[in-house]
């Protein structure tokens, strides 16, 4: 058993005593009843599952949540997709994935969320060409698996976020 | 008569059913063992004591548990099979990984058995210029005694590297599905020290 302490969209959650082969997947939505976060393959390989894990320095990337435990979270802090909407408003890039229909089922939509998510805040710490841009979105958006193919999709959203506010995200005069 | 065809139907139901378990259980944890270096006691020859020593290391060194992780490009591979590693990942700059995808994303400090996850602290791939996917016996041995490409090591430095390095050993605890390496840890670094005293010499190509 681990004593899990963990910061969830914000929100500190623990310490809860947790079984050390609890995946971080059930924890979310068997423990916290965050449901939004998908089991999808259950070997890391289509990132349904994907959170956002948050570093001290500001920086984030995305974990899949399937095929590692609960307690290798512990003193993290994790956004799911339950996190995006601030106070009942949806967060611009969740209003670009419904603008460009970007999902069917949805079952990948927060791992992809996420992921975009993640690209978002690292262009505004490091900003890229306009000439590099397609192929940035295309590499971080890659590994995440969509049986509906929004791919297109979800990269045009993405991009007409960026593109909106290229001071904020493309390096300037490029 | 009936009886008698039921029991032969029966009996051989049973033993396929039993061959197709030992034969899974065979491929998901046999370990083969290795010769221990004294089995070379009778080689009287020196460098080929050493070759033939190494040449029974080589069991390991060549193993999937090993050579997954030394692959010859850029990314990993996985399983007995050594199939290319899903999800795609890269080594990047220091073998941990890209940096939106790093190895201890997924790889804990420890085998995490209900996602066949498997993990150690330090996580990573061998350098570039060590990898023995696709190699030979003879031509990993030459390698091993080339600092270039072997890490900056002497070859006495292998006898721990290889004997008790913890990274090396999660090669015989691989968790379940992966067969682990040849024999044992303990073994595998006798059979180094052996033939580090023998003069380290490699078998012929």
């Amino acid at each position: 058993m681990t004593r899990l302490s963990i910061t969830i969209n914000g929100q500190p959650h623990g310490p809860t005593d947790v079984r050390d082969d609890l995946s971080m997947n059930d924890f979310l939505r068997e423990y916290i009843g965050m449901t939004g976060t998908k089991f999808g393959c259950g070997a890391a390989q289509c990132l349904s599952c994907a959170v956002i894990v948050d570093n001290a320095d500001g920086t984030s990337y995305t974990s899949p949540t399937c095929v590692t435990s609960a307690a290798s979270f512990d003193g993290k802090a994790i956004r799911t997709v339950e996190g995006h909407a601030k106070n009942g408003e949806l967060s611009v890039l969740q209003k670009a994935f419904i603008a460009h229909f970007a999902f069917q089922c949805g079952y990948c939509t927060a791992g992809f969320l996420n992921e975009g998510q993640v690209l978002l805040e690292r262009l505004a710490n490091t900003p890229v060409k306009r000439a590099e841009l397609e192929q940035t979105i295309a590499d971080a958006l890659d590994g995440h698996l969509c049986r509906c193919t929004g791919y297109v999709k979800y990269h045009e959203a993405v991009r007409d976020v960026i593109l909106a506010d290229s001071k904020r995200y493309l390096v300037a005069n490029q | 008569m009936k009886s008698k065809l039921r029991f032969q139907l029966m009996f051989s139901v049973v033993v396929v059913a039993t061959s197709m378990l030992a034969g899974y259980a065979v491929s998901e944890t046999a370990s083969p063992s290795l010769a221990s270096p004294d089995s070379f006691a009778s080689i009287s020859d020196t460098n080929a004591r050493s070759a033939a020593i190494f040449t029974e290391l080589g069991k390991v060194l060549t193993h999937p548990r090993c050579t997954n992780c030394h692959p010859a490009g850029d990314r990993p591979r996985q399983g007995d099979e050594s199939r290319l590693h899903q999800p795609p990942i890269a080594r990047g700059t220091d073998g941990h990984g890209l940096p939106a995808m790093r190895c201890s994303i997924c790889h804990g400090n420890a085998n995490f058995e209900p996602g066949h996850m498997p993990g150690h602290p330090e996580w990573h791939l061998a350098p570039r210029e060590m990898a023995w996917e696709g190699r030979t016996i003879a031509e990993i041995c030459e390698q091993l005694r080339d600092p270039a490409r072997n890490g900056g090591r002497k070859v006495e430095d292998l006898i721990h590297h290889i004997g008790e390095d913890t990274l090396v050993g999660w090669a015989w605890a691989p968790g379940a599905g992966r067969s682990p390496a040849p024999g044992t840890q303990k073994q595998a670094g006798a059979l180094v020290e052996a033939w580090v005293k023998t003069g380290a010499a490699c078998p012929a190509k």
